[in-house]
């Protein structure tokens, strides 16, 4: 392995001082002169016609400068469909569905502007469960949709029933999981400003400027060079700040259209937990084959997943979800079907994982009773079954690095299982769960093509401007493309600038999902990198006389191979090359698409979690003594950062286990949407976390390096459904694992 | 009605006309112009708009501005006077303890109040200083980190004086 002097190494975040003095600003923080005020008038009916609107005694309150419905809002958006519109045209699908919009020029006279508008409703029948929703008779929610299915997915291979005739022990259980909040720190929130009634520049918390520009152009019928979408410092996504798949990134434009004066809007924090796309509910029934030994025979997964009033992501994530478990064992015999269904309920999304998490839990878990059932140990079960480097999965997938065997023996061995399975202790119990997630993803309804962007120019002080596609909203991608930059270029780090976030001056690309940023957007820095170095290395070498072979570049240098201490700074090559006559700038750019060989994806993460908890039989609490996480993420570019990636999917995958859940009541009305209530885990509740890395090595990822992000959250509350069994002997197979609900399964044993 | 305040913030001296309902979060935001101070939950349960108030960490969303009238403030923006970090500040940066930055102001200022008054605190009671402070990225264990680290080098600091 060649010496890096940044690549591999733990560097501390390059936007670390903006964000530890307060400096950084985030699209909550502007403001701009002359602006106004937004917000939106949500319904209080699950379901319901529209009969009338009156906005006169709004329009007449001093200091309302617009107020719109959904005859101002003629566009249509969506994901999977577009069956969206900004403000609800003729009914309204779930409770706050948006209706109409005022901008004002402060939020009290726009709240009370809200308050003056009549809206005349006819309550139509509702329907809060996708069973009941896909069940004869049920209200329809969509004139296209007179079964309330918003889309089916289908993966298959071989044959399960096969599978399940050769198998000797066949099971079947039902798992449901819950929905879950994204809890972005910075809650969606958008500042529109028009340039001559055709330019527009959206100031928008998004992980995807440049998608969201795209449906933005669509939507208002300009050319797509006519929008500009801005996200400054990112406060957090998780999935949610995706595309344009909310209200208020229409209205906004529309009012600030208007009112010829930019127009701020956003959610408040209880809007947030709702109306941000949450992790959608699950009902997942898992069939499984096993013979004697463990070698899993086939699997036949059917989910059916809540999409709420609007298909939004929801049928894509549950297609996605399909693709993956088939890329998990070596089975070949795969079925999975999934059933993506209306409901008079706030629409859902992608959280972290985009699901994965969820899918896996009943995948998992399952594995963990049939290891229970046959006396076998869960992580040899794992190990027994698991996809290897090179294998060619049951969905076609071609795994090209596979570190899913290193990472259950690691996790296994770092909790001490084999000492504490032999040594049990009462009330303590040990779980394992495993996963394999995707890095970047081309998904069925989206164009097949996964790319990033990255743009280098080289400043005359020796410095570098390097523009990328994708956004950085915390995890720290700024840090780890100026890593790859700067290894590359043999500049400095601190000679790095990193710009993102701005259509109008970063390259085209897909953004932040998908655990791409790293090694998609980590391989287009690479690639353009490598053909500044060459520009560089050839305007040395005419500087110096010399052949661009005999040259490197290092420390902020170009020096001769041969006599290092010879050479210029990078800033006299830059300065020589432009500054003369047929002159020219070191500028590079590249376009990366992830190769993707028929695969959803160009490569795949994978990893396993270990778990130590101790269930109080008294309460039914569940107290988590220990984590240790396993990622196989082919290179740690930046094993600090990687770690806190790590840290924070384990966490998150804890409150999934443990807490979180988005509770609603008999209408869909969220009944918890606050801090206190809805209970994600706290800095007492977390545990010890042991990360540790696993590096496969990707032969197409930039130095070897695969995503990590996603994976770090996957595998969790398998583990802790795991251990809460191993401990009191108790599978629960709804998430979350809730001291009541353990507490009433153990008086009921 | 406006209320005419003098709020020192940072060890300036402020005159502020407030009506009686603004929080002392808004006049810093809005009037002050410190956007360091940061809303994420607005009703005291996640700790992002800590500034210490005579010392004292308070959630500023929940304190009403003519409640400081004649009191110091001490807002992220004070903690790095001419560009100089502090030992906090820069033990967050090294331990990989801020990732989306949204709660590190708050959390900064929060394990300012506390190392003030623990100066060699335990995990058990690190954790517990923090737990008001809400963070969706890290999983809280790199800001333990750094505040534990932080504690040793703010102690040391105080030996070698």
């Amino acid at each position: 392995m060649p010496d890096f002097r940044y690549v591999g190494r733990s560097v501390p975040k390059v936007d670390g001082r903006l964000k530890a003095t307060g400096s950084a600003r985030y699209t909550s923080d502007l403001s701009f002169p002359t602006m106004l005020w937004a917000d939106l008038l949500r319904s209080p009916h699950p379901h319901a016609r529209i009969l009338n609107i009156d906005t006169s005694r709004a329009q007449k309150l001093p200091g309302v400068k617009a107020v719109i419905t959904g005859q101002d809002t003629p566009m249509s958006f969506g994901v999977s469909k577009q069956d969206q519109t900004p403000l609800a045209r003729h009914k309204v699908r779930h409770v706050g569905d948006a209706v109409a919009a005022v901008a004002a020029v402060d939020m009290d006279t726009v709240r009370e502007a809200l308050s003056r508008i009549k809206v005349d409703y006819q309550e139509l029948p509702a329907v809060f469960e996708p069973r009941r929703a896909l069940a004869p008779g049920a209200p329809q929610i969509h004139q296209d949709a007179p079964d309330n299915v918003a889309g089916r997915c289908r993966y298959q291979n071989g044959s399960v029933e096969q599978a399940f005739a050769e198998a000797d022990y066949v099971c079947q259980h039902t798992f449901h999981t819950q929905r879950m909040a994204h809890l972005c720190p910075e809650p969606h929130n958008c500042l529109a400003v028009w340039e001559d009634q055709d330019r527009l520049t959206l100031y928008l918390s998004s992980q995807m400027p440049s998608l969201a520009s795209n449906m933005l152009a669509q939507a208002f019928g300009l050319p797509s060079s006519k929008v500009r979408v801005v996200t400054n410092h990112v406060g957090g996504g998780f999935g949610s700040k995706t595309l344009s798949r909310f209200p208020m990134d229409y209205v906004a434009p529309i009012l600030a259209k208007r009112t010829g004066r930019p127009v701020k809007m956003g959610h408040s924090r209880a809007e947030e937990f709702i109306y941000s796309s949450f992790q959608p509910a699950y009902e997942i029934n898992v069939k499984t084959g096993v013979k004697r030994d463990g070698t899993i025979t086939g699997r036949h997964f059917q989910v059916i997943s809540d999409c709420g009033g609007y298909a939004s992501y929801v049928p894509a994530v549950t297609s996605v979800d399909g693709a993956l478990q088939g890329v998990l064992y070596r089975y070949q015999n795969y079925l999975y079907e999934g059933t993506a269904v209306y409901t008079n309920l706030p629409y859902g999304g992608a959280l972290r994982s985009v699901g994965s998490t969820q899918i896996h839990f009943a995948g998992e878990a399952q594995l963990n009773m049939i290891a229970a059932e046959l006396g076998l140990d869960p992580v040899e079960l794992r190990i027994h079954n698991a996809t290897r480097t090179g294998d060619k999965t049951a969905v076609g997938a071609v795994v090209h690095s596979c570190g899913l065997a290193e990472c259950l023996e690691k996790v296994a061995h770092e909790i001490g299982w084999k000492e504490k399975k032999a040594d049990p202790r009462p009330n303590r119990g040990l779980g394992v769960g495993c996963g394999v997630h995707f890095t970047g993803i081309r998904y069925p309804g989206s164009p097949d093509a996964d790319f990033a962007g990255a743009a280098i120019r080289f400043n005359d002080d020796g410095s570098v401007n390097l523009a990328t596609s994708c956004v950085d909203i915390g995890p720290g991608t700024s840090t780890v493309l100026s890593q790859i930059a700067a290894e590359v270029l043999g500049v400095d780090l601190e000679c790095i600038h990193v710009v993102y976030g701005d259509t109008e001056n970063c390259p085209m690309g897909f953004g932040t999902r998908a655990s791409r940023n790293t090694a998609i957007g980590g391989k287009a820095v690479m690639n353009a990198a490598l053909e500044a170095k060459e520009h560089l290395l050839k305007a040395a070498a005419q500087k110096m006389n010399t052949d661009p072979r005999e040259l490197e570049a290092g420390w902020g240098r170009v020096y001769l191979r041969s006599r290092p201490e010879e050479g210029h700074d990078i800033a006299e090559i830059v300065r020589f090359h432009r500054y003369r006559s047929n002159g020219q700038a070191i500028m590079t750019s590249c376009h990366w698409d992830a190769p993707s060989h028929g695969n959803t994806s160009f490569a795949f993460s994978f990893g396993a979690k270990a778990v130590e908890l101790e269930v109080d039989p008294g309460t039914g609490r569940v107290k988590v003594l220990e984590v240790v996480a396993a990622n196989d993420l082919g290179k740690a570019i930046n094993p600090l950062g990687a770690v806190g990636q790590i840290e924070g999917g384990v966490y998150m995958g804890l409150g999934a286990a443990l807490g979180e859940a988005i509770l609603l009541d008999e209408q869909g009305r969220m009944q918890n949407a606050n801090f206190l209530d809805y209970r994600a885990p706290t800095a007492l509740d977390v545990p010890p976390i042991k990360s540790i890395l696993v590096e496969s090595n990707d032969p197409v990822g930039p130095f070897g390096a695969k995503g990590v992000g996603e994976m770090a959250m996957i595998g969790t509350p398998d583990a802790v459904a795991g251990a809460v069994f191993d401990a009191c002997g108790q599978w629960i197979t709804d998430l979350p694992i809730t001291a009541e609900k353990l507490l009433s399964a153990l008086r009921d044993r | 009605m406006k209320h005419r305040l003098t709020i020192t913030v940072n060890g300036e001296s402020h005159e502020i006309f407030a009506e009686s309902r603004r929080t002392l979060l808004e006049v810093l935001r809005e009037d002050l112009h410190l956007l360091g101070t940061r809303e994420i939950c607005g009703e005291g349960e996640c700790g992002a708009c800590t500034v210490l108030l005579d010392g004292v960490p308070v959630n500023s969303c929940l304190v009403l501005a003519v409640d400081v009238n004649g009191r110091q403030v001490e807002t992220i923006e004070g903690l790095a006077p001419e560009g100089r970090l502090h030992p906090i500040q820069q033990e967050f940066i090294a331990k990989g303890a801020i990732q989306c930055g949204y709660c590190t102001s708050g959390m900064i200022m929060t394990a300012k109040a506390f190392l003030a008054s623990h100066p060699s605190p335990d995990e058990e009671q690190i954790r517990g200083a923090i737990e008001g402070n809400f963070c969706r990225c890290t999983g809280y264990a790199r800001i333990v980190e750094a505040i534990r680290s932080s504690a040793q080098r703010l102690s040391g600091a105080q030996e070698d004086a």
